[in-house]
């Protein structure tokens, strides 16, 4: 095993402020990386600790499998995690992720990891209450582990790579599964070209989720999510940082997660609530010049001339989950914190060994 | 390999360095008339007015002839390195702009 320290302690307590010395942690308490914990993990996935997951040619940096183990130590994983934070690691790591935009922008992305999959089951990955609150082992220390493997073995560092001007408390853990079983939908792994029974991860550069009510009908629930996906203020309704200004804002990705029973969209497929949505997601011209984000003194016309903000209709990612007790009307909207020319989700299979 | 001696234990590092490859600086020009630049826009906020006034500048007082410019199409992603090559083979010398 590569870079190995020798570290001092007497007592546990004293091994986690030796970890805060070195300068390992988001701020919270970290698991010590000790070598035999470390090659339980390597040992799991099976997998040389030397092997590279992937690369920030731009930091000239690489990730190993014995990096990624240690930071999912550290996280409080289990062994048995650890294929998901690899499978993770390797998809914030492909170029059409673009790591160096998330972990560095000022926008302050969180990274929000999807798992699909029978993994969902085997592992008691939350998918239900809760969604995005603490509670869960899987959800809290999978999606922590990504934050330190970017910390730590990306430099995305505060201060250093990492150049938020304010973040956001997803920044610490934001991992949630898809409640497959009793979603009336295809799940989103499918949608993007898996098989049902492939277990899988999807990385999304965003923001915090925001969450909605609204009345009893899908379709009154869909007209509200367009709404406050259509806000102003957030990274796809602006302009700047691309060079391509023809269709007025820079447009990006969107998830939207629906809580409550599957029975409450008979009628409406998947397809048709992203269609619904897509030319709903946006702001007329008057209103994006109004506050600067388009330039121009506002024309005839342009209260009706409508800009999208999402580019296609399967630029809006459609998630089941949250508590199926929920009413209907229980959503919530995640939109990215960069353009999708910036960015944009990728999904890779997790090895299960 | 004992990993525990004492009150000492042997901890994976979770950082990495960076592997800085070595490289040679290109020769330095000595007089730019006649030369071709090649710019590179980072699409941030005056990026391009910066270059536009260099350009125009190059070309007055230095002789420059021919300007080739690239807007990337986003702050966030690295230049194609098509454009990147491209450059180099066609350009004596590159200037990027990064906004603000």
């Amino acid at each position: 095993m590569k870079d190995v320290r020798r570290v001092e302690w007497d007592e546990a307590t004293e091994a986690i402020e030796r970890c805060y010395e070195l300068g390992w942690t988001d701020g919270l308490p970290v698991v010590p990386p000790t070598i035999e914990r470390v090659q339980e993990f390597i040992t799991y996935v099976d997998r040389s600790p030397d092997e590279v997951l992937g690369r920030i040619d731009e930091r000239r940096r690489e990730v190993s499998v014995a990096k990624a183990a240690s930071n999912a130590v550290m996280a409080g994983c289990l062994p048995e995690y650890f294929p998901i934070v690899v499978a993770a690691t390797e998809a914030m790591l492909d170029p059409t992720f673009n790591l160096i935009a998330p972990s560095s922008s000022q926008g302050g992305a969180s990274l929000l990891v999807i798992v699909n999959g029978p993994v969902i089951g085997q592992l008691g990955i939350n998918c239900k209450d809760n969604l995005f609150g603490p509670g869960n082992r899987a959800n809290a220390t999978i999606g922590r582990a990504t934050r330190l493997i970017m910390m730590n073995a990306c430099a995305s560092i505060p201060g250093l790579f990492d150049r938020s001007i304010m973040g956001d408390p997803s920044k610490y853990t934001f991992c949630i599964g898809e409640n497959e079983d009793e979603s009336p939908w295809e799940p989103l792994h499918v949608d993007r070209g898996f098989a049902q029974e492939e277990s899988t991860v999807t990385v999304f550069a965003s923001w915090g989720p925001r969450q909605l009510r609204a009345a009893n009908e899908p379709k009154v629930v869909l007209d509200v999510v367009a709404d406050v996906a259509s806000s102003l203020g957030t990274s796809l309704a602006t302009s700047d940082s691309v060079s391509d200004h023809t269709i007025g804002v820079r447009q990006g990705q969107v998830v939207i997660t629906f809580a409550g029973a599957g029975a409450f969209w008979n009628g409406w497929t998947k397809q048709a609530v992203k269609e619904y949505l897509h030319p709903r997601i946006g702001r007329s011209v008057a209103d994006l010049k109004r506050v600067k984000v388009m330039e121009g003194a506002i024309l005839t016309g342009d209260e009706d001339r409508r800009v999208n903000f999402v580019p296609e209709p399967d630029d809006i990612l459609v998630i089941f989950a949250g508590s199926p007790e929920a009413s209907g009307y229980r959503s919530s909207v995640i939109l990215s914190e960069l353009p999708k020319v910036a960015s944009t989700a990728v999904t890779k299979a997790v090895r299960l060994p | 390999m004992a990993t525990e001696i004492g009150n000492q234990h042997l901890l994976v590092d979770p950082t990495t360095q960076p592997i800085v490859p070595t490289f040679e600086f290109a020769p330095r020009i000595q007089d730019l008339t006649n030369k071709s630049v090649g710019m590179i826009d980072d699409s941030k906020e005056n990026a391009k007015e910066l270059l536009e006034e260099i350009g125009n500048l190059l070309r007055e007082r230095f002789g420059v002839q021919c300007v080739n410019y690239h807007a990337k199409p986003s702050a966030s992603k690295p230049a194609d390195p098509h454009v990147i090559q491209a450059m180099a083979d066609d350009c004596d010398f590159v200037i990027v702009a990064i906004g603000s």
